[in-house]
């Protein structure tokens, strides 16, 4: 029988979470709570831990110790009960490309249990908000890659989800598209009164969500809304890349209570208006670029990790894919 | 300050476990099924197969299926090699189209589909029983295919006989539609189907006495002396024999062992394939 906990008002509460891949440690006793209706940004380099945190969320991957609640169920405990209340965008494509796009829908309403009614509207409802209408019998394969997140997020809210998980909603999208989905996003929210989980690469998507998360390493690094992040940790930045070896080393040893970081032949050191003026009247003519970073999310994040977000090198896992991509395989 | 309730409540979706599952398990198997259709590939290889196995290796080899035993030349079974091997063909049709669906298991790992469905309220039993079940009816409509065939192959057929034919064929499909699952959840790389076909389905269907009986009217000790004593002992423990054998008592009316025999083993191991596996499916 399903037990549901009273969570005092929180839509998702993780209380020390903690997972291992052998030796490396993924999360490391994690707490956080989402409130209902937040749109709650988990952000972090790649491998920081977010996507493991999201499959602990989704039921799919066990947590070594610790618990975790969806709308008052236990993840491990309730599992089932869980999985209602949540509607889950994929980091990887998860729609079946030989359905058509009504078909993708129905059967997600078919094994989330959504009367035959509800399901016929519901599906109208949702190809009508993410402008797939016309599409509905078309072929999933045909749809471009934005097309296919689009139908994805209307997929994950076919059933009553109370939670949405986005892991990258947006990655390898254009900026128009990005812009779409996130209209969308923020539309449900008002529409549905759902609550928003969502990780992302792209600092600026960030800004307009409520409040964020830094994970690195499997650790919170800070958890505030954007504008209070940006006045404590952001700091205006000089990316500078010296002409020669001796200059970067006579720029390290004279600045050293500045550097925030270096990679390669890259320095950056933390400024200000004053400081740009003088380091520049010293160094002007020995550098080959010079750039001064304004305070953003983006350099609160380097300030907090110490490394950039980036995309990593292809695995294991885009490489099958690829070669389903290609191959043509008739098994698939 | 309490939290508001969504507009759309729970009350709203089907409350009964048993209700919510029985849908699901409508969708996976209408998703297997649909895409069943949609491959032409797959279409064509079941409709090439019987037809190049009934009507070309059948017909070949038709005017050489008769043994010399102690020097007196007689047909081994009274029948025609084609009407000898047709319930045969039938049986290797669904071997390949319950192994090719089962093996989609890998596909669905990979592209997210699986995924799609372990994070819905479905129990994993159901999940996997909609797979196997939807692979199990495209590999039967596959056997119905080669019935197709049964006037070029002189295998006169009733609709009764028809019926139990695809009862058989049923749970022959259930049983390596599992046996697929089995082998595709422990694989991690893919490399193509052609490594199934030569290492499981061909290797299966050869050692079944499909393609050559082993003559009932012999003794065990005089089998051995046509025969190798090892092909013998394998064709014994392939439990694909005993199915073959059923399916020919149904089309043929001829049965080398007891009827009863085959449809037990296939129960059997229809039953204990499923439960590996759901064992490890449940891991994933």
């Amino acid at each position: 029988m399903s037990s549901k906990v009273s969570l005092n008002q929180s839509a998702v509460k993780i209380a020390e979470l903690t997972k291992r891949y052998g030796r490396t440690l993924a999360l490391d006793e994690i707490s956080l709570d989402v409130r209902p209706q937040e749109l709650f940004a988990l952000l972090g380099p790649n491998g920081a831990g977010k996507t493991s945190l999201i499959h602990i969320l989704c039921t799919i991957l066990r947590p070594d110790t610790g618990q975790a609640w969806i709308d008052g169920f236990d993840v491990v405990k309730d599992p089932l009960a869980a999985r209602r209340r949540l509607g889950i965008v994929f980091q990887e494509p998860s729609l079946d490309d030989r359905l058509t796009v009504y078909e993708n829908l129905n059967l997600h309403g078919l094994v989330f249990g959504v009367p035959r009614k509800v399901r016929k509207q519901r599906i109208e409802e949702m190809l009508n908000l993410v402008e797939l209408t016309e599409w509905a019998d078309k072929t999933t394969r045909m749809l471009s890659s934005g097309m296919k997140r689009r139908l994805e997020i209307a997929r994950a809210l076919i059933h009553d989800s109370a939670i949405m998980l986005l892991d990258e909603p947006t990655v390898g999208l254009d900026a128009q598209t990005r812009e779409k989905i996130w209209s969308y996003i923020k539309q449900l929210r008002e529409d549905r009164q759902i609550t928003v989980i969502v990780t992302t690469h792209y600092i600026d998507e960030v800004e307009g969500c409520d409040r964020v998360c830094v994970i690195d390493h499997g650790k919170i690094l800070v958890l505030d809304t954007p504008e209070a992040l940006k006045k404590t940790y952001a700091q205006q930045i000089l990316r500078i890349i010296p002409k020669s070896d001796e200059v970067l080393q006579e720029i390290l040893t004279s600045h050293s209570h500045r550097l925030t970081g270096q990679h390669g032949e890259t320095i950056l050191l933390k400024t200000d208006d004053s400081f740009t003026e003088s380091f520049l009247s010293e160094y002007g003519t020995r550098i080959r670029s010079l750039v001064s970073e304004v305070p953003s999310l983006e350099t609160v994040f380097l300030s907090l990790t110490g490394r950039e977000l980036r995309d990593q090198a292809a695995g294991v896992r885009e490489r099958t894919y690829a070669f389903g991509k290609r191959g043509g395989e008739h098994t698939r | 300050m309490t939290p508001l309730e969504p507009k759309t409540s729970f009350s709203q979706l089907n409350s009964r476990p048993i209700l919510l599952q029985l849908g699901g398990l409508y969708g996976i198997w209408l998703r297997e099924v649909k895409r069943a259709i949609r491959d032409k590939g797959q279409l064509v290889g079941g409709i090439s197969r019987p037809i190049l196995w009934v009507l070309i290796l059948g017909i070949g080899l038709n005017p050489y299926f008769r043994g010399e035993v102690y020097g007196e030349v007689t047909f081994v079974v009274p029948f025609t090699y084609l009407q000898f091997i047709f319930p045969a063909v039938v049986a290797l049709n669904i071997m390949y189209t319950s192994v090719q669906s089962a093996v989609s298991v890998i596909w669905d790992r990979e592209f997210g589909f699986l995924r799609e469905v372990l994070v819905s309220p479905m129990s994993r039993g159901t999940v996997l029983l909609g797979k196997v079940l939807g692979g199990a009816t495209v590999a039967v409509v596959h056997g119905c295919l080669v019935l197709l065939l049964a006037r070029f192959a002189d295998v006169p057929l009733q609709w009764s006989d028809i019926l139990k034919a695809i009862g058989l064929m049923a749970l022959l499909a259930f049983a390596l539609t599992s046996l697929g699952v089995v082998i595709a959840n422990r694989i991690r790389s893919f490399e193509g189907f052609g490594v199934f076909s030569n290492a499981v389905i061909l290797p299966l269907y050869f050692t079944s006495s499909s393609v050559f009986p082993l003559d009932p009217a012999l003794t065990r000790a005089q089998t051995k002396v046509v025969y190798p004593e090892w092909l013998v002992n394998v064709v014994q423990f392939n439990p694909l024999t005993y199915a073959v054998d059923s399916l020919r008592g149904v089309l043929i009316n001829y049965n080398q062992f007891d009827p009863r025999l085959g449809i037990g083993i296939m129960l059997i191991s229809g039953g204990l394939l499923f439960t590996i596996a759901f064992l490890d499916f449940r891991k994933m």
